[in-house]
This record gives C-alpha cells, structure tokens and sequence, in this order.
C-alpha cells in the first residue's frame, strides 16, 4: 500500500508540473508577437496600461489567439485519446472518422461555390468583419458531423466493429477529399486561395466567440469522458472482457466517436486543420502517466494544450513578422517527434 | 444453475450454424470442462454467455431467471469472464482489476468497489503487486491478474476459454490449481473449455461434449472414456492407467 501512496503523489507531480508548464506556456504566448512589445509592455497593455494600439493587439489579437491555442489544443488531443481508446487503436487521430476531410469539403463549398455570391466570404481571407464570419465555419462543421453520422450509422450494421469503423472512417474521408478536388479544380483564383488559406490550420482567425465555443465543446467533452473514465478502462481489456463486465460496448463506443468528433468538427471549423496534435499529445499523456483514464483524460488536455500553444509560439518566432499557419508548425515538427516516440522502446499490446 | 435451451447462433444467414439447438444444464459448483474440436462452437457458447454476441434464438436460464435478457450489469453480477488472451491497458494491477467494476461504479468507487478489488487481489495473492503496472508483469502473474479482474466482479460463474491455450507447462499446472481453489474456496462455479483432454481429465468435475453445434454428452471426469472422447474428436483416442494415472493416448502412431 505504501508504493500506492507514491504512485499517486508521483501522477499528482506530473499531473501539477503540466498545469505549470500550461500556464508558463500561455504566458510566452501572449509574450511573442511582431509587434516590437517588450514582454512588460505586454502585460500591462493586457490589463488595459500602455497606447491604445497596445491594448488593442494584446486584447483582440493575442489573447484570443492564445486561448484558441488552448482551447483548441485540449480539445483535438482529448478527441485522440478518446478516439485512440473506443478503437483500441493507437493510430487513430480526431479526425480518423472522416471529421476533419468533411469540413475541409464544407468549408471549400461555402468559400468556392457560395464566396463570391451572397456570403461575401471568398474575398475576405480571414474572415473578418464584413459578410457572415461563421458561415465558412458552420458549412464546415455541418459536413463533418454529417460524415462522423454516415460512418456510425452505416457502422450499424456490422455492430460497430472497430477494425470497420476505422477503414470505413478512412474510406469516407477519401470521398470527401476527392470531392473537394473537384470542387477546386472549377474554382477561380481566388476561390481557390481562400480555399488553400482555409485549409492551413490558424489560429489567427480566433475570436472570442470561437475561442468560447471550443472551449465549450471541450469542456462539455472533458466532463463526458470524465464520468465514463471507467468504462474506457474497463474497454482496455478488449470488447469481449468489457461485454462481461457489463459495459455495452457498442453504445459506448458509438456515443464516445460522436462526442469526440463533435470537438474536432467545432475546432476544424473555426480554425482550420491543424494536424498530429491529436494523434501525439495523447500518448505523451500516456507515456508519461500510463492508461488509466482516470489520469490520461486530464494529461491528454494538458499536453495538447501546452503543444499548441507552443507551437504557435514557434511559428510566429520563426514567421518573423507574418506568422507560419500552426497547422504547418504541428506536422513539420510533431511528425518526426512522433517517429522517435514509436520507434523507442516499451508500450503495450493496446492503444 | 445455468439451463440451456434450444440456442442456435449463426454468424451469417449464409453460413452454417455453430450452435444449432444447444440444449444443456449446467450444474452450481465446482467446475465444468467444455470439450469439442475446433469450431465445436465453444467459444461461441462463451460469447453468447456473457454478452458479447446475441443468439437468434433458444434461452439460457441463469438460476431461474432470463440471462440473455437482464441489463448488462445485472448479467455482469452473474457470470464473468476471464478471455484465453489477456489483453490489458498500461495500469496499474489494481486499477484493472477496479475496471472491472466499471458498469457499477457510479460518480467514483464505492467501498463495496473498493472491497471487491482488495477481496480479488488478496484470492489471486496479487496485494503486494497491486501498484505495479500490468506491462512489468510475468505472463503467468498478468493471468492471475486476469483471474482477479474476473473475480472483482464477484459473479456467481466465471467463464475461461482455453485459459491453459497459451502456457507452459508449468503455468498450465498452476492455472489449473488456481481454478481447482477457487471453486472449492471461492465459491464460485467455473465454466472452462479445455484444449487437453488430459488437463480435462485432471480438472475432474464435470465435462460437456459439444458436437455439431449440440451438447453430445455430459457426466462426470469418471464418465470420460476413451470411446467418448472418440466420439468428442473424431480421432482415436485411448485412456490407459500409469501408476494410478490416466493416460491418454492420442491418435493412430504416426
């Protein structure tokens, strides 16, 4: 009993140095910027001291952005875990369900096929001020739950398998990206460019109204996943153990997939793809703290939070004045990282 | 203690039924062996058990009561299981264990939760390994494991299928001990399906031939003849006495 006790004094340290790290990281985010601020102007101009322009681009630029980063971090790494989870399979990313190729597929319509018409959208690159600014983002969000409903409702009828849940996810997402190619390849210059921009994952774009939606949706999902925590270990025994165990499997997995899809489709929607920071920071979170959901559900949002915002740090540091879409950031440096965690020793025979 | 009626399950419409009428009774105590070749429909039988796969149709009655109609929770209070392959997160032993108790276990672990573990991981002498992780395990100590998680659900049945399938010799010995303990201290019946007719003959207790997707015979390890187990495999099989020992020899030589 007295290793248990350190066991748990040892998570409770890794569990409160992430939560440091977070706050240290959102800091230096709202710390770096083109704009020449020194990090004490910063903070002052943050609580209102300092030139109004000051006050302005920490309050309506970097904050959101920062809180974005966040939010959106959390949100897409818990959607991994989740996903990693239900699917026993350690491949599986937010958008292994087709969530992130829809609403790519939906937000190239509204910006291609309805831009340059009533939307007023294609020619306002990001999205700002005139016209509707969430009418790229809902087309987008409508689309990927669409998709992540098509690959569960036609998942019915082989009792929601895994293993078909995942080809079939992987199957619909093709579609939807080769749908958008044609969309593409009829579209005008600028169509096309808003399209491309889009498609870069930005945190850029954030505003307060989006941030509080992410932040919602992660919320709401955390606390889901929280209140099931057992179930998905029970789950790690594999779907036979866990049928014994009294847990109904297939609901559980069906209601997981859609949850967790949910908090991709709204963060894809408002920002863009931002790539592996929900197929890396969950096992991050696992490495460092094992699989016990209880411990990873609060880990995975730590690190996806503490990754993003990193990451976004990064590419304004290395964007000098115009910032690198995170979503580049992300993949450029998370996919060789990635390589190093898989390829070094240890894991288990699940997720 | 479990009444087996008319269950016949098909994987697809197309294909042949692996159960086709099963119809059975299965005693309370003690332990039970499931004989059949390959495909018998053991395995199957399992599944349908502890509700991994629903039977088109036939009824299993568990002490009176409609199993495959109960709440999956109330199913899981009645009978567990312990799979041939132990499959397992990155947890602690006493956190898998407590996973077991996931469909009760409501905003956290009750004491009775909490007591369920301790009881499973003192049975299966797993307390001074409780806080180690499962990857750091023996493959003999992750089954015991395995049997802990199955007893933390404090069934009245626990199911194994082929839990000797993937041991050594010396760990297959052990597991069939442990068994033979835990129903004769536990108070737990056991459902088990055996690979070795040897291992079978050694459990005792009771056995239960499935052919052709039917019970073909049932009796006791006494009952268990060369002719049955003839019948059972489709093979000639011998028992012959050794210094007290039964022998089975299996076979034509080759």
């Amino acid at each position: 009993m007295l290793k248990k006790q350190r066991v748990r004094k040892k998570n409770v340290a890794i569990l409160l140095a992430l939560l440091v790290l977070l706050l240290l990281s959102a800091l230096f985010c709202l710390l770096v910027g083109s704009s020449g601020m020194t990090p004490d102007e910063s903070l002052r101009a943050l609580f209102g001291g300092g030139s109004d322009a000051q006050v302005r681009i920490m309050r309506n630029i970097r904050l959101p952005r920062m809180l974005a980063a966040l939010f959106a971090g959390a949100g897409l790494s818990l959607s991994g875990l989740i996903m990693q989870t239900v699917l026993g399979n350690p491949m599986a990313s937010p958008s292994t369900l087709g969530a992130t190729n829809a609403a790519a597929f939906g937000a190239n319509l509204s910006l291609i096929v309805f831009g340059g018409g009533s939307l007023l959208i294609g020619k306002d690159l990001f999205l700002s001020g005139a016209g509707e600014p969430f009418a790229v983002s809902l087309a987008a969000f409508l689309f990927a739950v669409l998709s992540v409903l098509a690959v569960l409702g036609l998942n019915r009828v082989r009792a929601f398998r895994a293993d078909a849940i995942v080809l079939s996810g992987v199957a619909l997402g093709a579609v939807w990206t080769a749908a958008t190619t044609v969309l593409q390849y009829s579209a005008t210059d600028v169509g096309l460019s808003a399209a491309v921009v889009w498609s870069f994952g930005d945190l850029g774009r954030a505003s307060f109204p989006a941030d509080a939606m992410i932040a919602a949706a992660t919320a709401a999902g955390a606390l889901f996943f929280f209140i099931l925590r057992y179930r998905y270990n029970a789950l790690l025994s594999g779907d036979e153990t866990a049928f014994s165990m009294g847990v109904n499997v297939r609901r559980l997995r069906a209601l997981s997939l859609v949850a967790a899809s949910l908090i991709t489709a709204v963060c894809v929607a408002h920002l863009g793809i931002i790539g592996f920071v929900g197929i890396i920071c969950p096992h991050i979170a696992k490495r460092l703290l094992g699989q016990d959901h209880r411990l990873s559900i609060p880990a995975s949002l730590l690190t996806g939070a503490v990754l993003l915002l990193l990451a976004d740090a990064l590419s304004r540091l290395i964007g000098g004045g115009s910032a690198l879409p995170v979503g580049a950031v992300t993949s450029l440096f998370g996919a060789p990282f990635f390589l190093v965690l898989i390829l070094r020793k240890g894991g288990t025979n699940r997720a | 203690m479990l009444e087996i009626t008319g269950l016949s399950f098909r994987y697809k419409k197309s294909a042949p039924p692996v159960l086709d009428g099963l119809s059975a009774v299965i005693g309370d105590g003690g332990i039970t062996v499931l004989l059949g070749k390959n495909g018998s429909g053991k395995t199957t039988l399992f599944k349908i058990l502890t509700g991994s796969l629903k039977p088109q149709s036939g009824t299993v009655l568990f002490d009176g009561e409609d199993l495959l109609g109960m709440p999956p929770s109330k199913r899981a209070a009645r009978v567990a299981y312990v799979p041939q392959e132990t499959v397992y997160g990155d947890m602690t032993v006493c956190d898998t264990v407590l996973s077991a108790r996931a469909s009760y276990v409501g905003v956290r672990p009750s004491k009775r939760d909490r007591d369920a573990v301790r009881r499973a991981l003192e049975r299966m002498d797993l307390l001074s390994l409780s806080g180690r992780r499962m990857t750091e395990l023996s493959g003999g100590e992750r089954q015991k494991a395995a049997i802990a998680r199955a007893l933390a659900q404090e069934a009245r049945l626990i199911v194994f299928d082929e839990p000797t399938g993937n041991l050594d010799i010396a760990n297959e010995w052990l597991t069939a001990r442990e068994m033979k303990r835990l129903s004769r201290e536990a108070g737990v019946s056991i459902l088990t399906s055996i690979h070795d007719p040897q291992l079978a003959l050694a459990l005792g207790g009771r056995f239960l031939i499935l052919k052709n997707g039917k019970a073909d015979a049932y009796g006791c390890a006494d009952d268990l003849t060369g002719e049955v187990l003839s019948d059972c495999f489709d093979t000639p099989v011998r028992i012959v006495e050794y210094e007290g020992h039964k022998i089975i020899v299996k076979g034509e030589p080759l």
